[in-house]
């Protein structure tokens, strides 16, 4: 299979992270010959998605393979549950649902196809880049969304919802009337607001802190907190500039899916890189996985063209230019410009039922302000098998926040407020169980780098960030710097508006009558 | 809108690169053979609808875009398919060997209840015949999957095939609806359009009289 591989390609794609897969779409799409090659047997590398299966085999790489530790270190698995469910715990649980089952790490295993875990879990805004790059390029249909059906937040201790909506906040007995009134008015100001209003109303306040801002206002603290960690996702120190611009983004797309302002893409956030290859390879771009990169360099050939070599697999492939996720890309042509990063530090649990449990099933984002008062909020994002994230009865529960010494010192204290971690799965506890858990850092590659090359453009990892903006934006920049002056994913057409004239058969008749068309249909 | 149809049918074609998957897909939709830019543009999936026993069936048949090439298929592609043709091409032994493997990559990532239907294509090419009809069929019985020999070029039993897979499809839905009414469909999920409320104002815009 190998030696059909052609060697010339216009661009070469290395990695099929978001801002790599992006790229090759939107090459492939204006006519550039792409060739799309991954070291890795899967699609999404850091952004990937993985069945409980796959999720074993991504753990057992990190713990054996130090390349793969450069990216991602202290990881640590544990499981809460029980190798297999005695006769007796599954007898006494004849009577119960399904769904209430008592899980084993057999049964896990048994179902470990059901499982979506995403490395990257990110939310899309209803109104956001990326969902409009989707419906613009038509690659929406290649996917599907969830809405998140509440945000929630940490206040006095316990788990609260935020009013999101306007009927949300007539509806709340959390907020007095009053305390309505003066939101309603903030929220408005943010959103209703013109250039102008906002550059008067906000000019002195820029580099001071949001809460200030909103305590000025004469927010009540409740309102304070919903405002500041909820909506605008930030913490005590944001400044005003970044609290009025995130609010706003966050307003702003409400009311056009669901009840708040986000989507989950079903079966996880790793679906997508993969929505954008499809239509790469509908426009002719070559899929090859599996093969790592052994040697890239750089090459001036005839009338001071300048091309880039790659070796893989001792076959050589040349490129006009070269797109490389920033942890394929050799150090050697990377600018040594140190870049500002914090490494991120993740968890995922996996829990027998919701945070807070509701009539529907619930998808949810909660942004737990810092516990500790310093400034790092944790974001949590809980799906259930309606996403396709597990199987029925459990819940994926992402925990992300920037790392201050490990994941599981950084987040262990969350997951103590709103999990049970220790109680036996058929005793009744208020709180969800935690079945089964794993926590990692990520080294921090989301800054932009600059190649020392001119055709060799490198591609960021994730961010730690709620949203794919940072990832959409930096691909239209690739794109842009490889195709100038092109359209960046112009409209791909509908299958039903491509017209095939065929040249080798005639097409109908001029004449033919109604009865030929009869006998033409299906005998069926 | 209006529905047109009564049942949505998401179709896959699976098989090594060669066997005639776009093809058949031409043949079934376009009624048409040999078209010369097949390889130049990717074809992303057709519809056809067609009638089975007075219910119109909307089948909407993906190809692979060539990404079964290098195998390497995006498990997206899979999400959400009720039934998939398995190809290979009777003049090329290592096509039919590799349909197991298609079966496994299918198992690994298509739904459990998938339906499925093997088709030797090319069988208008007699002379190079390398899989003989018999061996299709023994495979087939293996896997308790029903088979038939096909040509795109020939349109020769491509109808029959696409029929037989929706009846199959049609057949265990009904089924499962009598078993579980009312009718267990996902429901709530969102595919992005461009005419969604674009020019809706966000709710927090709309004026707040009441307060
Ligand atoms: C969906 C699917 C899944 C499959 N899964 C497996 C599987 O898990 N295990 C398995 O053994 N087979 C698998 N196969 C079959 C596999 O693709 C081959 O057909 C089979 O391994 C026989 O390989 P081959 O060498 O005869 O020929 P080919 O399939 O043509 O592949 C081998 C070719 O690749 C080139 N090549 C391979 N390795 C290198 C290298 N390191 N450097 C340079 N060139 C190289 C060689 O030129 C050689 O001609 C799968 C097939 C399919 C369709
Ligand atoms: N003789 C003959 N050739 C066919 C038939 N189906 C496809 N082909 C040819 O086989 C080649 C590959 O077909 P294509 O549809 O591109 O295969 P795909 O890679 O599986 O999509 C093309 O040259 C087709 O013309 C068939 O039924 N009979
Ligand atoms: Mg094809």
């Amino acid at each position: 299979m190998d030696d059909d591989l052609p060697t010339d390609f216009q661009v070469i794609v290395v990695g099929t992270g978001m801002v790599e897969s992006i790229v090759a779409a939107a090459c492939s799409r204006i006519g550039k010959n792409v060739l799309h090659l991954d070291s890795s047997d899967h699609y999404g590398g850091l952004w990937a998605s993985y069945n409980f299966d796959g999720l074993q085999k991504f753990i057992k790489e990190v713990s054996e393979d130090p390349k793969r530790q450069e990216q991602v270190y202290n990881l640590s698995e544990k499981w809460y549950i029980e190798k297999d469910v005695s006769e007796e715990a599954e007898e006494n649980k004849t009577d119960a649902d399904p769904a209430k089952k008592i899980w084993s790490q057999t049964k896990f295993a048994a179902e470990y196809r059901k499982f979506n875990i995403d490395m990257t879990p990110k939310l899309l805004f209803s109104r956001g880049p990326l969902v409009e790059l989707l419906i613009s390029s038509n690659i929406a249909r290649y996917a599907e969304f969830r809405c998140v059906t509440r945000v929630l937040t940490w206040l006095d201790d316990r788990l609260m919802p935020v009013p999101c909506s306007r009927a949300d906040v007539f509806a709340t007995d959390s907020v007095s009337i009053l305390e309505k009134r003066q939101l309603m008015k903030m929220l408005t100001a943010i959103v209703g607001n013109t250039e102008e209003e906002m550059e008067q109303e906000f000019k002195d306040w820029n580099d001071k802190p949001f809460k200030d801002y909103l305590t000025h206002k004469g927010l009540t603290p409740n309102l304070i907190h919903y405002v500041l960690f909820a909506i605008a996702g930030g913490t005590d120190k944001m400044n005003c500039r970044d609290g009025v611009k995130e609010s706003k983004k966050f307003l702003m797309s409400l009311g056009r899916y669901g009840n708040t302002p986000f989507l989950w893409p079903m079966y996880g956030s790793g679906e997508l890189p993969q929505c954008f290859c499809r239509l790469c390879a509908v426009f002719g771009g070559v899929y090859c996985l599996n093969r790592p990169i052994d040697k890239v360099e750089h090459k001036v050939v005839d009338e001071g063209k300048s091309i880039v070599v790659i070796e893989s697999k001792s076959k050589t492939l040349n490129c006009d230019h070269l797109v490389i996720g920033i942890n394929e890309c050799p150090k050697e042509m990377i600018s040594p410009e140190p870049t500002e990063s914090t490494d991120i530090s993740k968890a995922v649990f996996v829990t027998n039922a919701s945070i807070m449990p509701s009539e529907k099933e619930p998808l949810t984002l909660l942004r737990f302000p810092s516990l500790d008062g310093t400034d790092h909020a944790v974001t949590v994002l809980e799906v259930g098998p309606a996403t396709g994230s597990c199987p029925k009865g459990l819940f994926v529960v992402y925990l992300i926040t920037s790392k201050v010494t490990d994941a599981e010192n950084d987040l262990m204290p969350y997951a103590q407020r709103i999990f049970d971690m220790n109680a036996d799965q058929s005793e009744t506890t208020e709180k969800p169980k935690c079945l089964w858990s794993v926590f990692y850092n990520v080294r921090d590659t989301s800054a932009p780098v600059a190649s020392l090359v001119d055709n060799v453009h490198v591609c960021s990892g994730p961010d730690s960030g709620l949203d794919f903006d940072r990832a959409v934006e930096q691909a239209e920049q690739i794109f842009k710097k490889i195709c100038p002056g092109e359209e960046f994913l112009p409209r791909a057409p509908d299958p039903e508006e491509i017209v095939f004239e065929d040249d080798a058969a005639p097409g109908p008749d001029f004449e033919r009558t109604l009865e030929d068309e009869e006998e033409q249909k299906p005998e069926e | 809108m209006a529905k047109t149809y009564d049942y949505l049918f998401k179709l896959l074609l699976i098989g090594d690169s060669g066997v005639g998957k776009t093809s058949i897909l031409f043949r079934f939709s376009e009624d048409a053979f040999n078209i010369s830019f097949i390889s130049t543009i990717g074809i992303d999936f057709k519809i056809r609808t067609i009638d089975l026993d007075g219910k119109k069936v909307k089948l909407q048949i993906w190809d692979t875009a060539g990404q079964e090439r290098f195998r390497t298929i995006t498990t997206a592609y899979y999400r959400g398919s009720m039934g998939i043709m398995l190809v290979y091409d009777v003049t090329n032994e290592k096509s039919f060997e590799n349909i197991k493997n298609w079966i496994r990559n299918i198992e690994e990532n298509a739904s459990a209840d998938v339906e499925k239907m093997i088709l030797g294509n090319k069988c208008d090419l007699d002379s190079k015949r390398q899989v003989s009809k018999e061996r299709g069929e023994q495979l087939a019985v293996e896997y308790q999957i029903k088979f038939v020999e096909t040509s795109a070029k020939d349109s020769l039993n491509v109808e029959y095939a696409f029929y037989t897979l929706a009846r199959d499809i049609k057949a265990k839905m009904e089924k499962k609806q009598e078993a579980s009414n009312p009718p267990g469909a996902r429901g709530g999920t969102h595919q992005l359009k461009s005419n969604d409320q674009q020019r809706k104002p966000p709710s927090w815009l709309s004026r707040c009289s009441i307060l």
